[in-house]
């Protein structure tokens, strides 16, 4: 059974006096431990599917169910959200940071510290646990995100722009090492970017959003063999994929 | 801009509207909380007392007085210490021990030095308003930028020019801040000092109508110079807003 | 071992109170204004107890006061900065009514509850709520809504965000309120002891000015410094403890 499944999916915001439809008829499914990726153009709603499926903000129309059970409000033992801005809390130590939710939700302090230095050192951060945020890169930064979003051992993480802040050096390599956790770790993830290299780099699944109001104009397979080597961004297929991509974005209607 | 003025409306009525319906429904003692109809209305015949405004204007022409000599003194004080910071550094221990000490303290000792008349009023009064203006001129000649003065020197522009096009407009929305908390404080200091010690005006009569459980006309007291404070108050911020826009807008570049 | 820099604070205090006595000895000031160091002595020998009583209640009335403005003002101020239309509304009124000198209100306690202690800590209280509360609601509110949706997918309750999150993010600005509005605790408490009271520091500062007991006078004086002082320090050392966040909020930016 897939893990996700989203059905008609709608989602109307009032501003002011004007009705937006950001969302409208969306339907994917995702099976688990799958590497999803939504590109789309700016403005098609793509920060409210995320919110959608994290259980933040309500649907207006339609339904996303994560293994079977409705999402209806935030389910943090089962998605975890990392977004653009790492926004972790600035008087805590990367550590404390990652333990955050497990803290939380009062889960013992050695079972805790165990893991969450465990995942520090996944992320390549173990001799940064006691640094604070203003101390480390933004790179890093996000790393901690990342290491945080996996404590509660999710079945799904939503990661919604969360490269798009750094430099392009930085955004590649981060790509590179993300797949590698996700490889070790075996979650489900469902990534959302504006660019379509990074897109293609890292998903078996592309969905192609289109302009407000969002829904899925096509889902391409990515079917590069994994691991992925960052050469293969210069491949001729990489370039036919990027292109076939391109053209649906920006020839559908808005 | 809209919400604010809902706001205070509101917070109006509320306000009002509670004093004069607990009062009306007899919720307190009216010896303590008269309602506020009946405040007004002696708040009216006071102000057609004239021994009443005759204290009034005594009061207001002592805070006048005490800013009219505190304001340029600290101004022109702010400004040397802007320039020469080496003066600044030798003063700051001493500004900041003011600055950290209450100077309503020494009230007693102003009065043992000048007694309790109109001096010993205006000189506690310019105490108070000075330090406060004299620390926002300091910092109004810090805020203007060097290399905005510079530019203007390399092009050319006199001693005079450079005042009035670029240090004025850059120094005065800190001054206009400087001087209503100035205002503000001297009032303070004014009212403090009739309520302590004094034969004459409003600060001594609101004590004494206080000691002598006159609980109307020290409400009646206490409205009047509420609403005085807050107009001179807004009506000083209002100046800050308009004028710092205009300086501002006038010597963009 | 003393280091370096306290034998020469110390050397400076000596020099400035040898300095002092002359001064008063020699006639330069006239010994009615100024105490000298020996009289401030002589005072204290003499009524060393009663000042050390006095002291106490002032001490009392001031921690009473604070206790109670810290919590007033932070929960309040919490409550009001989380609802955006209140805070919206209420802020600007707020800030006008700071304008408004609180001492004015001080006969109005006196009528109601008369010069024992309860008057002076109500007064204090009153005194330090309002920067208290306006700091701490500009604190919640400049909370940016990414840690808020941070804690809804984290799967905080309400209670968990506020304590770990909107608290930690806001203390800050809530300290900025908390040392103005502390200090003017302070000052509340001691000025209204001065004007009229039973007992405390502010009441024998009173009493003996109207006796010329400079030396009494400046005894209480002293005392009630060190109380302001002590204050100062300690909001200074919570602010410095505290203020490192800053550093790193900005920089986390």
């Amino acid at each position: 059974m897939p893990i996700i499944e989203v059905s008609k999916l709608g989602k109307d915001f009032s501003s002011g006096r004007v009705l937006v439809r950001a969302l409208a008829d969306v339907s994917f499914s995702v099976e688990e431990g799958r590497f999803v990726t939504l590109v789309g153009p700016s403005g098609c709603g793509k920060a409210t599917l995320p919110q959608s499926l994290a259980g933040v903000i309500a649907a207006t129309s339609g339904e996303v169910r994560i293994e079977g059970e409705r999402i209806c409000a935030p389910m943090p033992n089962k998605i975890s959200m990392v977004f653009q801005d790492p926004t972790l809390l600035p008087w805590k130590t990367a550590l404390a940071n990652v333990e955050f939710p497990l803290d939380l939700r009062g889960v013992e302090r050695t079972a805790r510290r165990k893991r969450c230095s465990a995942l520090l050192e996944l992320v390549g951060l173990n001799e940064f646990a006691n640094h604070y945020p203003h101390e480390l890169s933004g790179g890093m930064r996000q790393r901690v995100a990342i290491a945080r979003g996996l404590a509660p051992d999710p079945r799904l993480i939503l990661m919604d722009e969360p490269f798009a802040a750094l430099d392009e050096q930085t955004r590649t390599r981060m790509g590179h090492d993300l797949l590698d956790i996700w490889e070790k770790t075996g979650k489900t993830v469902f990534f959302i970017t504006h660019s379509l290299a990074e897109a293609i780099y890292l998903s078996d699944f592309v969905l192609v959003m289109s302009p407000r109001p969002g829904r899925i104009i096509k889902t391409i397979a990515i079917d590069f063999p994994r691991p992925r080597e960052l050469d293969i961004i210069g491949s001729e297929a990489f370039g036919r994929i990027r292109n076939r991509i391109w053209h649906l974005i920006s020839e559908s209607p808005a | 801009m809209r919400a604010a003025l809902a706001g205070y409306l509101t917070i109006a009525i509320v306000l009002l509207g509670g004093w004069e319906l607990t009062a009306r429904l007899d919720l307190v003692d009216a010896d303590l909380l008269p309602s506020l109809s009946q405040v007004c209305g002696i708040l009216w015949q006071l102000l057609h007392d004239p021994r009443f405004i005759a204290d009034l204007g005594l009061t207001a022409s002592e805070v006048a007085v005490a800013f009219v000599i505190a304001a340029p003194l600290a101004i022109s004080s702010g400004f040397l210490l802007g320039e020469r910071l080496h003066l600044a550094e030798a003063f700051n221990p001493v500004v900041h021990f003011v600055l950290a000490v209450p100077q309503s303290i020494f009230l007693p000792v102003f009065i043992l030095a000048f007694g309790i008349g109109f001096l010993e009023k205006i000189l506690f009064g310019i105490t108070h308003a000075y330090f406060v203006i004299l620390v926002n001129s300091f910092a109004a000649v810090r805020s203007i930028p060097r290399p905005l003065v510079a530019a203007a020197r390399v092009f050319g522009a006199t001693r005079a020019q450079i005042y009035t096009r670029i240090y004025l407009p850059a120094m005065l929305p800190l001054i206009l801040t400087g001087l209503r908390l100035g205002m503000v404080l001297c009032i303070i200091g004014v009212l403090l000092a009739e309520m302590y010690a004094s034969r004459r005006g409003i600060g001594r009569l609101i004590f004494t109508w206080g000691e002598g459980y006159q609980v109307p006309e020290l409400l009646a007291g206490i409205v009047l110079v509420s609403v005085l404070t807050i107009a001179v108050n807004e009506a000083m911020r209002l100046a800050e807003l308009h004028l710092g826009r205009f300086y501002a807008r006038a010597s963009a570049v | 071992m003393m280091g370096s820099r306290t034998i020469k604070a110390l050397v400076i205090a000596a020099t400035i109170v040898a300095l002092w006595e002359a001064v008063v000895r020699l006639g330069l000031v006239n010994q009615i204004i100024l105490a000298a160091p020996s009289d401030i002595a002589l005072a204290a020998a003499k009524d060393g107890g009663l000042f050390l009583r006095a002291f106490a209640t002032t001490i009392m009335e001031i921690g009473a006061a604070i206790l109670i403005a810290w919590t007033l003002g932070i929960g309040l101020g919490v409550v009001v900065g989380s609802l955006p239309v209140l805070a919206a509304a209420t802020a600007p009124v707020l800030s006008s009514i700071f304008a408004i000198p609180l001492i004015i209100l001080y006969p109005l306690l006196m009528a109601w509850l008369g010069i024992g202690p309860l008057s002076k800590i109500v007064f204090g209280v009153l005194s330090g709520f309002f920067p208290i509360a306006l700091n701490t609601i500009d604190g919640v509110r400049a909370i940016e809504r990414r840690y808020l949706l941070f804690a809804r997918s984290v799967g905080a309750t309400r209670l968990q965000t506020y304590v770990r999150i909107v608290f930690p993010l806001a203390l800050p600005a809530m300290l900025s309120g908390l040392r103005i509005g502390t200090g003017l605790v302070v000052i509340g408490v001691i000025v209204t002891e001065m004007l009229a009271s039973l007992g405390g520091i502010g009441f024998l500062i009173s009493y003996h000015r109207t006796l010329f007991n400079t030396g009494h006078v400046y005894l209480g004086m002293v005392l009630a410094l060190a109380i302001a002082v002590t204050v100062n320090i300690g909001l200074t050392w919570l602010d410095r403890r505290i203020g490192l966040w800053r550093m790193r909020e900005q920089a986390e930016g």
